[in-house]
């Protein structure tokens, strides 16, 4: 990578500073100091001298985009995000969450973002592997060129291998030990129903103690409920206290989906979501 | 009463364990190490340093059912769900876990209204704590001894146990914890040598430093009550907060319950099942009305509860450093640096 992560994290304040200085937004978010350098964490700046406190570093895993629907509509937001976080504000958009106009996206492409907890290298295995952000308003450094590009299906093959009860028995041995603290679904920039399914009482889905049928019933929904919109972030899996590898599944679906309708979710903010937007030419493999 | 083994002859230890009771030991598992019920004495494993989910699960497990039934009988066929008395040794508890069943024993048995399973359990198990390796340093999470709980307290504990190289020094502390070790066979007795380095880890293990410097609950306390209405800071402090329930599951202290009837097919059961403040319907009242609809609001009912209410109410803060809240958090907040940011507010 041509740019570092300090300069990043310089550009990132500069630009921060200058927005909310000329009132063009109203908060920033981005990533702020932790604990310890290894321990980043979201931070939102309200004012120029906010813009101090923004980090920018390899373990800045979080998506900021899972944010934006937390403020009221209308509100003016830079947001910082790389590759996979700007397919999550695309996405939103398309999804009518957050408009366009209400938004600066300040475009990080980076390369070189490591998981915490294990140190591995973030890349196409857990995530959707891009570089550079999809969609952006300001370039925070310059995008990232003639780094290997994997397939972020690529990860599928021996799941795809596995035949049906394989597979049943996978998702059981995994969900099996869910806890149901429900840290994917809230770092989920595209789970934002209000309420959760899960968690309505009448009629009631799925049951709240941690035991398989419900674990289930609320993962393998919460699974669908993101067909053709997870962007791939890998949040859920990272957020998970018990390592449940759920970026496999939603890999799965947006792989089929994207077989199907020829569509990666938040690509394009011309796009409208796979399974709103019916068109003739649609795959009916989707009934099968 | 000292006696010791080697860690290499641990699951003699826990088959001879095994023999006495139930055995509840950390295992290690796809995703770290937990406590569970031991059925082969070989997977109980001391390399590690704490448990993802802590051991009050032992106590208070997280599904917990009062009573059976089959649904459309009448209610006079359902079956209460008699407490679990049966002896049961809860072995390798880090000290700052093992001071976390005394908070939470104020809330089960404590203030006169008992919890029977909570202390039907707890009457008859057999705590052995194991003293943390005082040779590294504490992980960047945890800060017990800012609590004042020692890397090697042996409070609390029935049988403590220290590791010295590759031996296992184990020491009653209490009277069922004599009479464990005395039924034991194969275990060695101690030196005088054993005795001191016994000793001198106890006495290492209370100078042991953890990250935060130490503070005065009753400061914390009154600092936090002039903090309720200061939004401003609570939002700063919940801004990254993503309302899960990590930190409250993981969290030795924490006791909410839900009670509620889950049915599969016909089977009925009225259960307990852990809730968690950070949960937006936690405080969803029947109206539908909803006193803490802010992720604000629910953080500082965590973080009051623990550090204010919990001092007022009852004297001791409850939360015992053991850290787990920061390291599962998945937006690394941490929760101590809130308290220290609120001292400094």
């Amino acid at each position: 990578m041509a740019v570092s992560f300090q300069q990043i994290e310089e550009k990132l304040k500069t630009e921060a500073r200058r927005l909310l200085e000329s009132g063009e937004v109203s908060l920033v978010l981005a990533w702020g100091k932790g604990y310890d350098e290894k321990h980043p964490m979201p931070y939102v700046a309200k004012c120029p001298s906010d813009a101090d406190g923004i980090v920018f570093n390899e373990y800045c895993t979080h998506n900021p985009a899972r944010y934006l629907v937390r403020y009221p509509r209308g509100t003016k937001i830079a947001v910082a995000v790389k590759a996979a976080d700007s397919r999550a504000v695309v996405q939103l958009i398309q999804e009518d969450k957050v408009k366009r106009r209400d938004l600066v996206i300040l475009g990080i492409p980076v390369y070189g973002i490591k998981n915490p907890k294990t140190g591995e290298l973030i890349d196409g295995k857990t995530t959707c592997g891009l570089y550079n952000p999809v969609l952006y308003d300001v370039l925070i450094g310059e995008e990232v060129h003639g780094q290997p590009v994997s397939s972020p299906y690529a990860v599928l093959a021996e799941y795809e291998a596995m035949d049906r009860d394989a597979r049943f028995a996978f998702w059981k041995k995994e969900l099996d030990r869910c806890i149901r603290c429900y840290a994917c679904r809230k770092a989920c920039p595209m789970c934002y129903c209000d309420p959760c399914f899960i968690d309505q009482r009448k009629p009631r889905w799925g049951e709240k103690s941690p035991e398989p049928a419900g674990n289930l019933m609320y993962h393998l929904t919460r699974f669908h409920h993101l067909a053709g919109r997870c962007i791939d972030c890998g949040e859920c899996s990272r957020a998970c206290p018990v390592d449940i590898p759920l970026y496999l599944f939603h890999k799965k679906v947006a792989k089929d989906c994207e077989e199907m309708f020829g569509q990666a979710a938040g690509m394009s903010i011309e796009d409208k979501p796979v399974l709103v937007n019916f068109r003739m030419e649609d795959s009916d493999k989707i009934l099968e | 009463m000292l006696k010791k083994t080697t860690v290499n002859q641990l699951s003699d230890l826990a088959s001879a364990l095994m023999e006495k009771g139930t055995l509840v030991a950390p295992v290690r598992e796809d995703a770290g190490f937990q406590f569970r019920e031991i059925t082969d004495a070989k997977r109980v494993d001391l390399n590690f340093h704490n448990t993802v989910i802590s051991p009050k699960s032992v106590f208070f497990p997280q599904t917990e059912d009062f009573v059976r039934y089959r649904t459309g009988r009448p209610m006079q066929e359902a079956e209460p769900v008699e407490p679990q008395g049966k002896p049961l040794i809860l072995f390798g508890v880090r000290p700052c876990d093992v001071k976390s069943f005394e908070i939470m024993d104020i809330h089960f048995s404590g203030t006169g209204d008992v919890d029977p399973y909570w202390q039907a359990r707890r009457e008859a198990a057999a705590i052995i704590g194991y003293a943390f390796d005082l040779g590294a340093p504490a992980e960047p999470e945890e800060f017990y001894q800012t609590l004042g709980i020692g890397a090697a307290d042996p409070e609390g504990s029935d049988i403590f146990m220290v590791r010295r190289g590759d031996d296992l020094l184990l020491k009653s502390i209490t009277g069922k914890g004599e009479a464990l070790l005395t039924g034991m066979g194969g275990l060695a007795g101690a030196s005088a040598d054993d005795e001191k380095f016994f000793d001198d880890t106890v006495a290492a293990g209370r100078d042991f430093k953890t990250r935060f410097t130490c503070v005065d609950a009753e400061v914390i306390t009154k600092k936090l009550e002039d903090l309720f209405h200061n939004t401003d800071f609570w939002e700063k402090a919940s801004n990254a907060c993503l309302s899960c329930g990590v930190c409250t599951f993981a969290c030795p202290t924490c006791y909410c319950f839900d009670i509620c009837d889950e049915t599969l097919f016909q089977q009925g059961t009225r259960r307990r099942v852990w809730d968690a403040c950070m949960f937006t319907d936690f405080t969803l009242e029947a109206s539908g009305h909803n006193p803490r609809t802010k992720v604000y609001q629910r953080l500082r009912q965590k973080i009051n509860h623990k550090y204010s209410y919990h001092v007022r109410k009852y004297g001791v803060i409850s939360c015992v450093g053991c850290g787990r809240c920061t390291r599962y958090c998945p937006v690394n907040i941490d929760i101590f640096s809130i308290v220290e940011e609120a001292m400094k507010a």
